[in-house]
């Protein structure tokens, strides 16, 4: 009965869905946040690109890589965002970052905590390809091979923006050493 | 992992020549370690990264949210189907439209049956226009037959030569 197969596809379909793109969702999150520095809009990128990837799910299974797919899809989406909402920069968000060391003093939980915020105003404020290259190498482990895929650019642009994120933030973070500042 | 190591360790790192799995080392040796004074503010980058992967977009109420989303799109056709289907809609569409100007005619000229319209109201001045057109017509006529005459002027001395030549063969 050809009824029955479309309905047995579309299952199979949103199986699939549940279990190879769903998982992907913080993955995109992340990503979507580290642009746009807002939680709801980065959840709202999200979900328009899952349902983006289910109206094209025809094509899923002629792309290679369709996590990069996902997150070219993301980055396109916040870039779009942002553009829409006429912002000059992302907005760095104040944050409420987890305390790592249980044992810290509340005078080091501050310390701490003033640091991580430092360097996320730093970060955000790095040009948009080397955020990109420092984000998903440093808090995604990307390999090198998997940022070219997912941000379409070729090794040695990916390896001189990284150099160039982690050295910026390096000269920051010397500077923090020595002048407090 | 002693100081050296380390040193050793993020000299790669700033430099981009560690490979994925020192960096793996660094984050744990900083996520279990308390660091020298000096690599309080490295350490704190790196809290930053582990912290940030930690960042999640919700749970199973996300999912459901999605799946729910997803589910109520209307499941797609196959592409021969959806090809069929749609130039049918077309094709309805162009029928009703024919079928409709076609009856919308009809009834126009059902209405609005035509007339024929007079040209002039006074009868005198009708049969003088009639006589005068009726003339122009014979007028032209009378030319063409007179023109026609020439021809068979001609027709008739072509006759008389033909005839004297073979006299004299």
């Amino acid at each position: 009965m050809p009824h029955r197969l479309v309905i047995e596809l579309n299952e199979m379909n949103l199986e699939a869905f549940e279990t190879r793109v769903l998982p992907a969702k913080n993955k995109l999150y992340r990503f979507a946040l580290r642009f746009l520095g807002n939680e709801e809009e980065a959840k709202d990128v999200v979900q328009e690109v899952l349902i983006r990837v289910w109206n094209g799910r025809e094509q899923m299974n002629e792309i290679q890589n369709w996590e990069a797919w996902c997150m070219r899809i993301t980055r396109n989406l916040s870039l779009d965002r942002i553009r829409s909402m006429n912002r000059k920069h992302t907005q760095p968000m104040e944050e409420a970052f987890h305390v790592l060391h249980q044992d810290l003093t509340p005078h080091e939980k501050t310390e701490q905590h003033e640091s991580m915020q430092r360097i996320n105003v730093l970060i955000a404020s790095l040009p948009e390809k080397q955020r990109q290259v420092i984000h998903l190498r440093d808090v995604e482990g990307y390999s090198y091979i998997g940022i070219c895929e997912t941000l379409e650019l070729d090794m040695n642009k990916v390896k001189l923006s990284l150099f160039r994120a982690r050295n910026a933030v390096r000269e920051k973070l010397v500077k923090i050493n020595a002048y407090g500042l | 992992m002693d100081s050296k190591k380390l040193n050793e360790l993020l000299e790669k790192y700033w430099a981009c020549e560690s490979s994925l799995e020192e960096e793996q080392q660094l984050h744990e040796y900083f996520r279990t370690n308390t660091v020298p004074e000096h690599l309080k503010e490295t350490a704190a980058l790196f809290h930053y990264f582990d912290d940030n992967k930690k960042k999640s977009v919700g749970g199973a109420a996300f999912d459901q949210e999605v799946l729910t989303k997803v589910k109520a799109e209307a499941p797609k056709k196959g592409k021969m189907i959806r090809l069929v289907y749609n130039s049918m809609r077309i094709a309805a569409g162009l029928a009703v439209v024919v079928a409709a100007t076609y009856f919308i005619r009809t009834e126009i000229r059902k209405t609005t049956p035509q007339v024929m319209v007079d040209t002039y109201d006074d009868p005198k001045l009708a049969f003088e226009e009639t006589k005068k057109a009726l003339l122009m017509i014979s007028k032209s006529f009378g030319r063409a037959e007179t023109e026609t005459k020439k021809i068979d002027l001609f027709n008739k001395a072509t006759d008389e030569v033909k005839k004297k030549e073979t006299n004299e063969l």
